[in-house]
């Protein structure tokens, strides 16, 4: 009995091994695109990967970051982020972000966007985005 | 006394010497837009033609195209932000002003939404694209680089590509003479506002 009350007690105290936070995203119309930001912590002990992210607000989402060549600026898909053991990792703007494509309806500011961001160790991972500017 | 006097001259030569520079060094560009006028359309498919829209006013100006997710978006936000402060100091007499690079998508329609959706003021601001080839010459005037990438057809038939791009802001003074350029997603806010300001003196 004092066994299981430790490991519940030790599993309780540990929290969320992977925690995602102040995440948001600018508005966007219908058919367009947006990109959506977040801040991603790893405490656990060991990596973990995003590799996939759905939202039923698009028809595509992809990790993506900004870079510039010279004096032009891009963007490229980067197909996952990988999180080292205690890492936290800042999706912003001008940086890594998630592209949100082919949206399904015009977000306007105050929205509220549902997200299941999926991670290779710690699963399924829902947030909800407000989108602001 | 005569000594004096050439010294006090020089003196004064040197003031006046120190002030041009430190102007030459707030406007680096000196660039007469009026040379050439370039038809367009605004968000209201109105024809308009540049620069005479933005005549006799400074013009705050980007450059964007609205499928971009990340950069021109924070382009347009910081003229926004720009915006809210010369607002707040009663600074009203300004144009702003986000012409496409990416005419072929970006069509009156679509840039409206795009404004609305961030609730510009359209009676300070213009949202311009045009013909392929006029919009290709305005933005060589702003020294504006565009390169079109990664085409493809979607699932669903339609054309995606995203697109390389200088990332600028241009700030234009009442004569319509270009003056400086500042890096659009990442500009310092207070710089542009108080490069306005003394424009505006």
């Amino acid at each position: 009995m004092k066994f299981l009350l430790a490991v519940f007690l030790i599993l309780f105290i540990s929290g969320n091994e992977i925690v995602v936070k102040d995440q948001w995203l600018r508005p966007g119309a219908e058919k367009m695109a947006t990109a959506l930001y977040f801040t991603v912590e790893n405490n656990s002990n060991e990596a973990d990967t995003l590799y996939s992210i759905e939202s039923d607000v698009s028809k595509m989402v992809q990790l993506h970051e900004t870079y510039s060549n010279g004096s032009v600026m891009g963007m490229r898909e980067i197909g996952q982020i990988v999180i080292e053991p205690g890492e936290k990792i800042e999706l912003e703007p001008g940086g890594k972000h998630v592209m949100v494509m082919k949206l399904k309806k015009d977000l306007k500011i105050g929205d509220k966007i549902d997200f299941k961001l999926h991670f290779r160790k710690a699963g399924e991972i829902k947030i909800t985005a407000e989108v602001k500017d | 006394m005569k000594f004096i006097r050439k010294v006090l001259i020089a003196f004064a030569a040197m003031i006046v010497l120190y002030f041009l520079q430190s102007c030459s060094q707030n406007f680096p560009l000196d660039k007469d837009l009026t040379l050439k006028s370039y038809k367009l359309l605004n968000q209201d498919s109105v024809d308009v033609s540049f620069p005479s829209i933005i005549k006799n006013k400074i013009t705050v100006m980007g450059f964007i195209y609205t499928h971009c997710p990340d950069i021109c978006p924070m382009t347009t936000h910081n003229i926004q932000l720009v915006q809210d402060e010369l607002d707040k100091e009663g600074i009203e007499n300004i144009n702003y002003v986000l012409l496409s690079f990416d005419p072929g998508r970006d069509k009156p329609e679509v840039l409206k939404k795009f404004a609305e959706l961030r609730d510009i003021d359209f009676n300070k601001w213009s949202l311009l694209t045009g013909e392929n080839d006029v919009v290709s010459n305005l933005i060589r005037r702003f020294e504006v680089t565009v390169i079109f990438t990664d085409s493809t057809y979607s699932d669903d038939g339609e054309l995606a590509y995203s697109v390389m791009h200088t990332d600028r802001i241009a700030l234009i003074d009442q004569d319509s003479k270009l003056r400086k350029y500042y890096k659009g997603s990442t500009a310092n806010i207070s710089e542009l506002v108080n490069d306005v300001k003394r424009l505006g003196d």
